[in-house]
This record gives C-alpha cells, structure tokens and sequence, in this order.
C-alpha cells in the first residue's frame, strides 16, 4: 500500500469514528438516553475496531485470536488500570456458561454491575466488540485508547493510524464525548414507539410481514397497555431485569397494538412440527392485546438470525414458531424442578396439549406466572390465585405464602395445576368490541396515532393509570369502551371544525385589523409620477402661497420633491408650515421660533457650561484618586487627613452632588454672580491661585458620600504631595484645552471674559443679554422656575433672582439630568455620518445644539440613541438650526412613540406579522420555522429611524417625504408597507437560502445603504393597494 | 442556517455607550480602526473563523446598542451565548461603575445554566487616551470579585490587545461550550492536531 493510499484509508476510518460518533451524541440529545444496545453504539464500536485494528503488530505481539484487539486489551491490562478493569469483566463474561450463570447471577442482581453484565448472558447474544462496549459503558474507552496512542510504537506499526500523531489524538478526543454519556439498559415506552434505529425497523418488518405468525391483532386500546412494573414481587422484577437486558428483541414485539408483558429468552420448547426430541432454545413472551393474552415462542435461529450469515432455509423455523391465545386454554400444568428450572404445559378447551415449556433456573417460571395472572385480569383470573388471601391462608396452612412449592430453594419438586376461570360475559364483550372497531375503525387508527404520541411524554403515568383501568373497568367496560370512542370520534371531528373555524375567524380579524393600516380609498397617482418638480411648485405656489395641500401630497408621494425644493416643501410636509399661509406669515413665524430657539439655547448652554465645570472636577477627582491608588503603600501626612475631614463634613451637607462631582465649600465661595444694569449676568470667580494643599481638600477620595468607595479610599490613601502636583498640573492643562474649544460655544448670547482656568476654579465670567437665568441665593428656591420648559418663558424670567454668591442655582436633579444627556449627546455627534460630507465639525456643532436644545424643553423624554441620526437628514436640507429643531420637533411627535418608552414599536412588528402571514404565507412559514422571527426584531432599526441608516442620504430624503406624504394619500403606516418592499425584494434570497433570524439579520445589516430605493418605493405603493383590494374583497 | 453547522461560538458584547465596542468588535474582525462607526441601533453581529486549540471554532460577535433604555431590546439577542465580553472606557469612571448592572442585567435575560460559572471577559479600552481614570489594579480587584474574570487592557484604536483579548474570549466561550453537547453536531473538516494537543484535560470530562 502507498502511504498515500494508506492515508487515505486512515482518513476514511476516522471519518466512520466521526460519522458514529455524531450519530450517538446526537441521539443522547434527542432521546436524553441512549441504549447500550442502540445500532448508532455497535456502529460506533465497529468503527472504533476498526481504527484499533489496523497497523496492529499482531504476529510480534503474538495475537492471533480472531478478535485481536481484544487480545491487545488483555496484553496492556498489564500497564493501564482502565483496561485492566475492562479485561476483567471482558473474561468474566466469557468464561461463564449462560444457564449456569443466570441462576447465580439471580443472587447478586443487586450490583448494577453484574446486572450490567447479564446483557451479554448468552454466549450467542455476547454482542459484537464486547470489550469495546465495555469500555464505553465504563467511560474509560477514550483513556485506553489514549493509553494505546501514547505507546503506540509497541504495539502499532510506524504508519499506523494510532500511532499517527493526528490520528491518534484526534480518535481519542473524539470518544471524549460519548464516554461521558450514561447508556441505558431499560427500554422506556418511547424507546419502543419513537424514531427506533433502522435496524430494529428491518427486524420488526421482518417479523410482522412473515406468513406464518398470524397478522397482528388489529384491536388497539392503548389505554389498557400494562407494564411490567405492575408486579411488586420480587422475583418478578429479578427476571424483568434479565428480560430488560434483552430487550433490543422484545422491542421486536413490543408494538402500539401489543403489550409486552413477559419475555425471557432461551426457554426450551420441543416444536410439535420439529420431528425432533431435542427441545430448542426460543424466546418466550406474553403479549396482551385488546380482547386477549398470547403465549408466543419464537425460536433463537429467527431472533439472532439476521446478525449472521443468512441461510437460505430459515423459513422452516417460522414453522416452529409457537403461539397459544389464552383464552383457548383451560388449565395451567406447572411442574418445578430444582435442577432444570420448571416446566410448564397449557392444556386447552379441547384437552390437547401444548408443547411443554422449560424455564432456566433463577424464578422465571414463577415470574411467567406472575404476568400471565396479572394479564389475565379483569376478565379472567387463575384458580387458585398465585397470591392467596388471607382467608384462605387461615384455612390451609400450607398455602399461608404464594405458592411454597413454586418458591425456589424447595428441595423436592412439585406440581401444580391452575385453572384459568372465564368471567361470565368475557364472550359477549369481545363479539362487541369487534362490532365496535369495524364500525368505528378507520377513527380508532387516528386516536391511536394521537394516543401513542401522548404516551410517550408520559410513560410513567401510563403505568400506574393502567393498574387502576384494569381493575375499575370490569363489568361496563363494553358500554364505557363504546361511549368513548363514539366522543373521541365527536371530539376530533368538532375539533377539526373548530379549528378550521378559528383559523377562518383569524384571517377576518387579522384583515378586520388591518384595515386600519391602509387608507380607505387611495388617491390615485394619475400624473403625479414625476413628482413635485419646479415646474409642478411654480403652478402651486402663488404668490408665495401654497394652497393646494392635496396636490402637493399627492406628487410627493407619487414622486417625490425635486432636491432644490425641499428646503421650501419639507415644513409644509411636516407641518411647520401652514397651507395657505403667507410669506409674511411665515416669515414672523420663522423669527419667533428662532427667538425662541436662542432662548432656549442660552438656558442649556448655562447649564452647560456648570456641568462642564463640574466634569472638570470629576475628572481631577479620577485622576487623583488614580494615583492615589498607584501610590497605595506610602504614609499618608496625618495632616491631610485630619484637613480633609474638617472640610469634608463641614461642606458637604450644602451639596447633594453626584458622587463624583464634589464641590468644597471654598471653591463654591469663590463664585459670584452679578446681575447687570442690562440683565446681564456676570459669573465670575476670583483667580487666586490655590496651594496644592487646597487642592488637595477637594478631592473626592475624602467625601463621605462618595459611599464605599471613600471608606476603602479614607484608609487606603497615601498621597504624597509631589504626586500629587503633578497630576494637577497635567490635567489642568488637559482642561483648559477643552475648556477653550467648549467656551467658543458662548460666542453670541455669552461673552466669556476670562477663559483662562485652573483645575478648581471657576474662574470665568459670563455676561449673558438674556435675562433668564435663573439664579438664586439658597438651593432649590428655583426648582420649580427650572422645571417648566416653554419655549418663550415669561413664567421664568419671573424666576430671575439677583446674583448668589453660593452658587447651586439650578437643582442637582437637574444638573445631572442634563448632564447626562449631555454626554450621550456629545458621544453620538462624534458618530454622526461623519462620512457625508455635510458634516464637519462646524455642521456637528449645529447638530449638537438642535440636539441639545430638543432634550433641554424634553428633558422628560430625554436623548434616546438614534434621534441624532433623525436630525441630521433635516439638517442638511435646511442648514438652519431654529428650522430643524421646529420640523424635528413635529417629525418626533410620531417617532417618539418608536423609542424605548413608547409603544410603536411593538405595534409595528404586530402589523408586520399579521402582513406577512396574509401577503407571504411562505415566507411567514419559513419564519416562524426557523428559530421563530416573527417577532421582526431585525426590523427594529428600520423602524426606529424611518430606514435612514438602510439608505443613503439622498434615498433618505426621497423615502422621508413619502412616509410623510403617505399619511395624507394613502397610509398613515406607510414605514410597514416599505419593510414589507424589502423583505419582498429579497425575498427568494431568504427563502432559497432558507435563512433563520441571525441569517436574516447579518444579511440586512450587510444590504445597508445598498438597496434600490426607488424600487423599494414602488413595491412599497403596491403593497399598499394590494392590502386595501385584500381589505376590500373580504 | 449555514454557520450553525460548525462549532459556532456566541459572543455577547456590553458596555455603556461609546466605550468603544463596535471599534473592538471591528477591530478584532476588520483589522481596522475608523471614527466613522456610527452609535450602534438595534444589534448587530460578525462573525470571524478563529483556531482556538487547534480546533476551527466561528465566533459569531454580537454588538448592541450600549444606552441602557435599549437594554430590553437587547436581550433578545443575549440568549444561546457562549460567553459575554464586558467593555468600559479606562477613562470614563462612569462606565466602569455601570458594569455591575450590564453584567446583572446578562445574567438575568441570558439566564445561562450555570451563572455562576458563566464566562465573562472584562475590558478596559481606550488605553491609548490619557488621563486614565480607573487603574488596572481596580478593575482587576472588580474582576476578582466576580469569580476571577479574565481582564484585558485595550485600544481599539491602537489594536492593542485585542487579539489576545478574543483569543481568550474565544477559549472560554469554547469551555463553556463544551459543557454541552452542542459541540459534536459537526466536526470541522478538517481538524489538524499537533502534539503538543492538551488531551489530559480532555480526558478529565469523561468522569463526570
Ligand atoms: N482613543 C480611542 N478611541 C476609541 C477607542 N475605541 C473607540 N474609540 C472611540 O470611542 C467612540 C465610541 O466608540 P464605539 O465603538 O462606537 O462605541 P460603542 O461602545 O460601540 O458605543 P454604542 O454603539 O453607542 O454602544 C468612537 O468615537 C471611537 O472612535 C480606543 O481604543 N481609543
Ligand atoms: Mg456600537
């Protein structure tokens, strides 16, 4: 073999340990179990066999049994515990004769271990690549193989795949996995119902299709299914454990139609068709159906066959196959013998014999016993019961325990003959369920299916419901069986109905409420296409007035506004501007809101320039109490403290700032405020220069309500004084620089007379024209002044009060309300496009006061992210800031309610659900499948923003005016019906990509700024007529 | 569906607003640093293929927006993560104080199994920006606190740190991720191991 070939192959067999290894974890997660006998394991063991098996030094190692690396397992057991361990078991099991063992196996069935151990009783049922299913139940699998990997030179050729330094690793990791799972040897009812490996498929096919077991009873009352946990006796549950251990061939039985209620493997029975007098080991098992118990004894040949080589005159054992209805046979013939187990022999009606049947020792007979009067319950019993009561027990002493001659452990053998007692009307009942299923069979199929799906979620409550059926049942068990299937059959047929009817129901109301989305009647776009374009403006706009409000809606949403127009048309569209009205009209209107707009803005920017101040503190509080910490270690002078906590607890109490934002009582003495002869305002400070010391009283570190922090703060600060200059003079620098840039802000309404600063001081002056700042001489007297936000404000110049040498004018609410706002505002200017090229620094500024100035008269709502990007389009056709701080004003009366506290948002992705499944029915399928979106949060930033950042500005502009002409022409929900275009237009995409919520969303945040917007528009216009016929034909 | 088919990591980035975790994320994915990125709306996510122990793990990197109001929208998108990457600006003690909350507020909309266990990431960005305001000492006594989270000083700006920063976020959402089963629905195609593979501490989840 070339190596290449040879890697070939090595390539393929860890891709089979890969492909198994899938296989079986997968099946752990959707079966939470899987079973030690599950095809996926014995795949995955041959795969792993395979792997161990090649490049295997075998002759220098002297391994020439036919399972080699079994042989290999026993030689490293020398070396490695873990497979010492399973070399052990592996021997243990081999050396033990079937029968021999089940019996002593019957005295240690309490050792997980051992019982383990009794799946592989039988030298025939010993299941292919024993030891390395033992190692993988034993979870030590991946640590043998590691051991071999690790040494692999010993025992492996030099190209072989262990010894490979890939290969070897990667076949130990891989088995990492399912050497952590716990493998189940108890098959739960959905074991035997759900997904069953193809192998069991083929077996079970098998079986059923074979012409000489009669066809399955058809009568299916899943209700009556009975387990084997019915039965507390001891000995029963020892032989339930045994025949468990084989269930992978009861599960060939075990069916919806059939209950299995007992089964045990290599029962001896002599076939009357064999002509032979060796009895022959078979499987044996009860099965109960609807009207009746069968004995079935199916030869091993048939049950093992397929695993080997087929031969081809099989069939003949199907003629072996035995199988006795219950309700033939008359009496019970038990013989028990210490030596061979028991025997057991059915005589029936006619008083022929059936073939005897041979228990193995270990209380199986006993068990079978056990189940066949259990089953026969509630028509039918043994007589004498197996168990007898009490009464009797007084009358014979003998019969005081179940059955002592069928106790094992009696020495002597014993007979015994039960009769199986017919309940009266046993006959009648089963003449009418036959009635009753050929009558309502077709149904009965259906319930079933239903039935057996339920079944499966609830197993363990199916058992013991199924004890009580069996005993309350008895007497009207035909009406009440009848009565139920006739209600069944109502139920499914009126739940058809009413389901059917509910969905009929939903799409009316679905349409009833969407109705509400679109326009009544839509006015038609008859030569609106081209839009409002300056010839269109020039016909309306006469004389400076625009009087025809419907045209002009009509056109823009048809067609939009030529660009050049937009400054004039936009106000009117967002109803700054009136219909109708006059130039002159509109030009008084324009001054007042720019008075008004100037106003406002001379209030923030005195806000503005305190909380500045205030971060300026903060910041050396940061900086100082940073280097406090690196210099955590030295001495604090006990000087310091003892001036910080005078300070500290005399000045606080004046001062409910923030915590970061502490002023001392000295600095706070220095600012004065003077009222001028012209309500100028003069807030000036004294520029003497403070010692380091002083400085150093400001610090925060000191004040207690810096809260856990200042205690940590109080012991841990070591501050020396040269560190602590030099932190100062940094920052003061620092400072000073963004104090100069944010002072320029003044220029206008404030004069700032002296911008020189130093770190603490507020040291400038201001001379404002505006009588408004309110200013008083203790805090909080001008709370309420402060809270009302008009635009032109009377109510608080009323407020104005003369100068304060204490400061604390505006409220610390207040201040740190702004404050805030102010900082989001600042960090989202800086972000604002700054790729289009409107916006330079000089243009983010107009944007920041627009901002400011919105936030400032609604510092209710406060700045929410995403409203500067509502800004900038409006700025940038209006390049006036009073004009866009107007019409931002009217377009965020309805945005608003799309931020966090409204509710739009929410409605939103309710109407495009209801949309979608009414327009799209496919794609709605697809969504709802896939990880379910239909909650269209991938939508959210095309709704927040009215689809600004999905397009570039001058698509921007065009789908603006639409959304708000749309509201007059044809839908007050226009941004709806614009998703709807673009989930439309790529639609195919998503679909053939079939493509889940996070596919969804990576791809529209891709297609940013990459859509046809004209496109998008015209779909979006269908959509809209589309709905209203929808609407109108309902 | 197609990037469920690898090993495919979820990572969660939170932060105040403007600590920089968009320029991280696109730093860390693009390779480059821009003062073009704009205030994160809504959600967003890349993905980038990383060798993680020799093993081809896709992290899939979700940026949100940082203002709290939009926390509620946020957490639709925090379930199913490996790991949460938790950023503040060195600079801005405010955002290192709300880090409690972000973390909080995680643990109680991702509700992961094991909170407590759950992997966090702490970094302190914009190192490259003077004055500094909350030393390295502090945020790590903040992370010893919190169950001894991995801290990383970076710049987004600089790149600095920040590969080793998502390498590490990387192998902690893969540890995470191991836990469950979830790892074995498919292998990557191609595995290349080298010796030097760590399989002892594979080898200790199979006593579980
Ligand atoms: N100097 C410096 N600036 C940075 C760094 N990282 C980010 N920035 C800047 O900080 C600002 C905010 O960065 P973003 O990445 O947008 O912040 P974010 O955390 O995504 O903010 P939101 O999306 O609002 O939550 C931008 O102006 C960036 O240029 C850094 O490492 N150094
Ligand atoms: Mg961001």
């Amino acid at each position: 073999m070339t190596s290449i070939q040879d890697n070939d192959y090595k390539a393929k067999l860890i891709a089979s340990v890969k492909k198994e290894v899938k296989q079986v974890m997968e099946e752990s997660v959707t079966k939470k179990f899987v079973h030690e006998e599950s095809g996926s394991v014995t795949s995955l063991c041959g795969a792993v066999e395979a792997c161990l098996s090649q490049g295997l030094r075998r002759r220098a190692l002297g391994l020439f049994k036919t399972s080699s690396t079994t042989a290999l397992l026993h030689k490293i057991a020398k070396h490695s515990s873990e497979a010492a361990l399973i070399s052990k078991k592996v021997i243990d099991l081999e050396n033990l004769d079937p029968n021999r063992r089940s019996s002593s196996s019957s005295d240690s069935t309490t050792k997980p271990v051992l019982m383990k151990n009794l799946s592989f009783q039988n030298v025939n049922l010993l299941p292919k690549y024993l030891w390395i299913r033992l190692a993988l139940f034993e979870k030590q699998l991946s640590r043998i193989i590691d051991y071999l990997v690790t040494n692999a030179s010993r025992y492996y050729d030099k190209d072989a795949l262990v010894a490979d330094p890939d290969y070897g690793s990667i076949l130990s990791s891989l088995l990492v996995g399912p050497c952590a799972l716990d493998y189940s040897r108890t098959k739960t009812a959905d074991h035997f119902w759900t997904d069953p490996p193809a192998d069991e498929l083929l077996q079970r096919h098998r079986i059923s299709s074979s012409h000489s077991t009669p066809p399955p009873v058809r009568r299916p009352i899943p209700n009556f299914r009975r387990s084997l946990n019915t039965s507390s006796d001891e000995s029963t549950n020892r032989c339930q454990t045994q025949h468990l251990a084989k269930d992978y061939v009861e599960s060939l039985h075990q069916n919806s139609r059939a209950t299995l209620l007992f089964g045990k493997n290599n029962v001896l029975v002599t076939p009357p068709k064999a002509g032979q007098i060796e009895p022959m080991p078979g499987y044996l098992s009860l099965h109960q159906t609807a009207n009746c118990l069968t004995i079935k004894w199916t030869p091993n040949q048939l049950m093992n066959g397929f695993t080997e080589s087929d031969v081809p005159d099989k069939n003949i054992y199907w003629d072996y196959a035995i199988q006795v209805r219950l309700d033939e046979v008359v009496y019970v013939h038990c013989h028990q013998d210490v030596e061979t187990g028991g025997t057991v022999i059915l005589v029936g009606q006619d008083g022929v014999q059936r073939p005897p049947i041979h228990f193995p020792r270990g209380g199986h007979m006993l068990a079978f016993l056990n189940c066949l009067e259990t089953g026969l319950l509630p028509h039918g019993r043994l007589d004498p019961p197996l168990w007898l009561q009490q009464s009797y027990a007084t009358k014979n002493h003998k019969r005081k325990r179940p059955l002592p001659s069928l106790v094992e452990n009696e020495d002597e053998p014993k007979d015994f003959v039960f009769r199986i007692v017919d309940s009266s009307n046993h006959k009648e009942i089963s003449v009418k369920r036959h009635d009753l299923m050929n009558r309502n069979g077709h149904m009965v199929t259906k319930v079933r299916a239903q039935l057996g799906s339920s079944s499966t979620s609830s197993e363990s409550s199916t058992k013991s419901f199924s004890i009580e059926q069996s005993c309350t049942i008895n007497d009207g068990s035909n009406v009440c069986i009848q009565a139920v299937c006739e209600s069944m059959k109502r139920q499914i047929i009126s739940r058809a109905f009413y389901g059917w009817l509910a969905y009929c129901r939903h799409l009316s109301t679905v349409r009833t409420h969407l109705s509400g989305l679109v326009h009544g009647t839509i006015i038609s776009g008859e030569n609106a296409k081209e839009g409002l374009s300056e010839e269109k403006w020039a016909e309306l706009f006469v004389e400076g007035v625009l009087n025809n409000p419907d045209e002009v809606y009509k056109l823009t949403y048809y067609g939009g506004v030529a660009h050049e127009l937009r400054k004039e048309v936009w106000p009117y569209l967002l109803g700054h501007y009136k219909f109708g009205s006059t130039v002159s009209q509109r030009e008084e209107l324009s001054e007042q809101t720019k008075q008004a707009y100037e106003t406002t803005m001379s209030e923030w920017l005195a806000v503005e320039a305190i909380v500045k101040q205030r971060d300026k503190e903060t910041q050396a509080n940061a900086i100082a109490k940073l280097s406090s910490e690196s210099t955590s270690g030295e001495q604090v002078p006990p000087q310091i403290q003892r001036d910080l906590s005078n300070d500290v607890f005399e000045d606080i109490s004046d001062y409910e700032f923030d915590s970061n934002e502490d002023l001392t009582d000295n600095e706070e003495k220095q600012k004065r405020m003077k009222k001028t002869e012209q309500n100028t305002v003069i807030y000036e400070g004294s520029d003497e220069e403070k010692q380091v010391n002083n400085e150093t009283d400001a610090l925060p570190d000191k004040l207690p309500q810096d809260d856990e922090e200042v205690n940590v703060d109080l012991e841990n600060l070591r501050l020396t004084n040269s560190v602590l200059e030099e932190a100062c003079s940094s920052t003061t620098e620092h400072n000073s620089q963004i104090e100069e840039t944010d002072l320029r802000r003044f220029v206008g309404n404030v004069i700032v007379t002296n911008p020189s600063v130093d770190m603490s001081n507020f040291s400038m002056e201001i001379r404002r024209k505006s009588s408004l700042v309110a200013l008083t001489e203790e805090n909080g007297q001008s709370l309420e002044c402060i809270e009302t936000h008009g635009l032109v404000s009377p109510a608080r110049s009323a407020c104005v009060s003369p100068a304060s040498s204490n400061g604390g004018v505006y409220s610390p609410e207040l201040l740190e309300t702004f404050g805030l706002n102010l900082h989001r505002i600042e960090k989202d200017v800086q972000r604002c496009d700054r790729n289009y090229w409107y916006f330079t620094c000089e243009n983010l500024d107009k944007l920041r006061n627009v901002m400011c100035t919105y936030v400032w008269e609604h510092l209710d709502i406060g700045y929410m992210q995403g409203m500067c990007d509502l800004v900038a389009p409006l700025l940038v056709i209006f390049n006036d800031e009073s004009l866009t701080y107007a019409c931002f004003c009217h377009l965020m009366e309805r945005m608003v309610e799309n931020f966090p506290n409204g509710n739009a948002m929410d409605c939103h992705f309710a109407n495009m659900r209801s949309l979608i499944q009414i327009l799209d029915s496919e794609m709605y399928e697809l969504m709802h499948s896939h990880g379910d979106y239909t909650h269209f949060y991938f939508c959210y930033r095309w709704f927040l923003l009215d689809f600004k950042r999905e397009l570039v500005y001058s698509d921007v502009f065009s789908i603006w005016e639409v959304i708000w002409a749309a509201q007059q022409v044809a839908s007050s929900h226009f941004v709806l019906f614009l998703a709807l275009a673009l989930l439309e237009i790529y639609r195919d995409i998503i679909l053939s990509n079939s493509m889940d919520f996070t596919d969804v969303i990576k791809f529209f945040n891709e297609m940013a700024e990459r859509h046809e917007a004209q496109a998008v528009l015209r779909i979006a216009r269908e959509l809209v007529l589309q709905l209203q016929l929808l609407i109108e034909n309902k | 569906m197609a990037t469920r088919k690898k090993v495919l990591l979820k990572v969660i980035i939170l932060g105040d607003s403007g600590v920089g975790k968009t320029s991280l994320m696109n730093q860390y994915v693009n390779k480059k640093f821009s003062n073009q990125y704009k205030a994160t709306i809504g959600a967003d996510f890349l993905t980038k293929e990383v060798i993680v122990d020799d093993r081809i793990v896709t992290l899939q990197i979700w940026d949100t927006a940082g203002q709290e109001r939009f926390q509620s929208l946020g957490v639709a998108f925090y379930r199913g993560a490996d790991c949460c990457v938790l950023v503040f600006d060195v600079t801005a003690p405010n955002t290192f104080k709300s880090l409690d909350s972000w973390r909080d507020e995680f643990l109680i909309q991702a509700s992961p199994r094991e909170p407590t266990d759950f992997p966090f990431v702490l970094l302190g960005n914009k190192v490259d920006l003077e004055p500094r305001a909350i030393s390295t000492k502090r945020a790590q006594q903040w992370c010893l606190s919190k169950n001894n989270i991995p801290y990383f000083e970076t710049s987004a700006k600089e790149a600095l740190n920040v590969e080793q920063a998502f390498q590490s976020i990387a192998r902690n959402a893969l540890t995470q991720q191991s836990q469950s089963v979830d790892l074995y629905n498919e292998f990557p195609d191609q595995i290349k191991l080298t010796n030097t593979t760590n399989r002892n501490s594979n080898g200790d989840s199979c006593a579980c």
